[in-house]
């Protein structure tokens, strides 16, 4: 009876070692492989259109929207003291330093991470990533390389817009329905910020985007089992992406605040 | 020394043995075609050739040179020499037909645009499917689609063409021009191949030689004429196409009488 618990047990921490080194061993031959040669601008263009242009209304939507509720809770929090002014100081602080980035991680983890796993996973299925094999080209630097670099620029990029929307969306709500003086509420906003705090997002952003990418495409390159496989690996990313921006969002911020 | 020499390979996935001691040599410009039921490893033995697969032991070697032993580039360098013709074809399904063809070339050859879209036209012209190249595969019907992936495999001008059961799942007259078009290819371009199917009839108009793989071991590999006239129990059943016999594991249910 132990010993079937213990072979359970080892056999599971076997197994996460070996799902973690594979993924460890693929992310380190996706960055290796950035520096290969042949350059293939047209693949990187269209991974930045895909990753970055499409997301925009969705990082945009999803930005509004949290920072309208979050205004709107902060706003009543702030009441119960008759604290209201701070409601725009805090507004800011969240947005930049929290908000912004780890909503647009989850959003993007969703909206990308799923496309490049079903994208990857589809072309396993169909032999098309051995096909690239057999015409001497590596998987790896042609489908890894520019999605990895799409998505370790755009998701910045789009962590600022989901800022200035923040922004816009605490204005809303503040200003619009709470009646707060919008000229206070433009300098409240930042009182609190220093561009520190705007280092911070983009570099939680920065690595948010390599997790996305990364695993997005591991987990479409390592499908296997035809449409089950398939539809399996976007939900597989989507969930592993999203718990790995949560837990590297809590370390981040602890580091670099420090 | 042979051009593709296939050396006591082995390959098992867990328990399940898939190719045993299989021993094939293929000398330059020869036309090899390997029979077998599904599932015997005939797609395993390709994959080793292109080094897709490692194997358990044994070895595969191309114009002398061990795959399992190259580094990643020696081995790019010598799938240059090779083109793969899948089953199903796999073809990019993002990219047109003539971005699928001039894929190879685009990587690999500093060509200019007039000169790729030059070749590629010739690819297609090879393979009888001029005027598609831009069209996407979804667009192209089963046939259509085998021969474009012909057509990608011998953009590169490859000394060897393997085709992986390239006529399954095709009506029997698309299965003729299929048959064609790879003895159109073998003759016009001179080129060494290992043509995996189950089409009896084009594998006995393609072949300089037949090997039988039965339970993951080479059963025979000898010219057309002599594979037919093997007496091999395994053999006659497979040739004459009948259920009964040693061919098949599990017995075959029995035959109805028609009424």
């Amino acid at each position: 009876m132990a010993l079937a618990v213990f072979d359970k047990i080892g056999t599971a921490v076997l197994g996460a070692m070996d799902t973690f080194g594979d993924f460890a061993v693929l992310s380190g031959r996706s960055f290796a492989a950035v520096f290969k040669r042949p350059f293939d601008g047209k693949n990187l263009l269209n991974q930045f259109n895909s990753v970055g242009v499409n997301s925009i209304p969705v990082v945009v939507l999803t930005s509004l929207a949290v920072s309208m509720v979050f205004a709107v809770q902060l706003a009543f929090g702030f009441r119960q003291f008759q604290a209201e002014g701070l409601a725009s100081q805090v507004e800011g602080l969240a947005v930049m330093r929290e908000l912004a980035p780890v909503i647009t991680g989850l959003m993007l983890s969703g909206r990308i991470g799923s496309a490049m796993a079903a994208e990857l996973g589809t072309m396993q299925v169909t032999e098309q990533i051995d096909a690239l094999e057999c015409l001497a080209t590596d998987p790896i630097h042609y489908l890894f390389v520019p999605r990895l670099l799409a998505s370790m620029l755009v998701v910045p990029l789009l962590t600022v817009v989901s800022i200035y929307v923040g922004f816009w969306g605490g204005y809303l709500i503040l200003v619009g329905v709470e009646g707060q003086s919008a000229y206070v509420y433009g300098n409240e906003f930042y009182k609190l910020l220093a561009f520190r705090d705007l280092r911070i997002a983009i570099y939680k952003s920065i690595v948010f985007g390599m997790i996305i990418a990364l695993v997005g495409c591991w987990k479409g390159y390592r499908t296997y089992g035809g449409a089950e496989g398939v539809g399996n690996a976007p939900t597989s990313s989507v969930v592993t992406s999203s718990l790995w921006i949560l837990i590297s969002d809590f370390f981040l911020t602890k580091l670099l605040l420090v | 020394m042979p051009l593709i020499d296939v050396v006591n390979l082995s390959k098992a996935f867990g328990p399940k043995v898939v190719l045993s001691n299989v021993n094939l040599q293929v000398e330059e410009g020869e036309s090899l075609v390997v029979l077998g039921g599904s599932g015997t490893g005939k797609t395993v033995l390709l994959r080793n050739i292109m080094g897709l697969l490692t194997p358990d032991s044994g070895h595969v070697s191309v114009e002398g040179k061990i795959i399992a032993q190259l580094d990643r580039e020696e081995l790019f360098q010598v799938r240059q020499s090779i083109g793969m013709c899948f089953q199903m074809a796999a073809l990019f399904d993002s990219m047109t037909v003539f971005e699928n063809v001039a894929f190879g070339l685009r990587r690999h050859h500093k060509m200019t645009e007039a000169q790729v879209r030059a070749r590629v036209e010739e690819c297609l012209s090879l393979v009888g499917m001029k005027d598609t190249d831009k069209l996407k595969p979804a667009e192209l019907s089963g046939g259509m689609k085998r021969r474009v992936g012909f057509a990608r495999a011998i953009a590169l001008k490859p000394k060897i063409l393997l085709f992986d059961e390239p006529t399954t799942g095709l009506d029997p007259v698309m299965t003729d021009v299929i048959g064609r078009v790879i003895l159109d290819l073998k003759h016009e371009l001179g080129v060494t191949t290992i043509t995996i199917t189950h089409d009896l009839k084009s594998a006995f108009e393609i072949a300089d030689r037949i090997a039988l793989l039965f339970r993951g071991e080479c059963l025979a590999c000898q010219a057309p004429a002599d594979f037919k006239a093997n007496p091999h129990p395994v053999i006659q059943q497979f040739l004459r196409g009948d259920a009964d016999g040693p061919f098949l594991q599990d017995p075959p249910p029995p035959k109805r009488k028609s009424a």
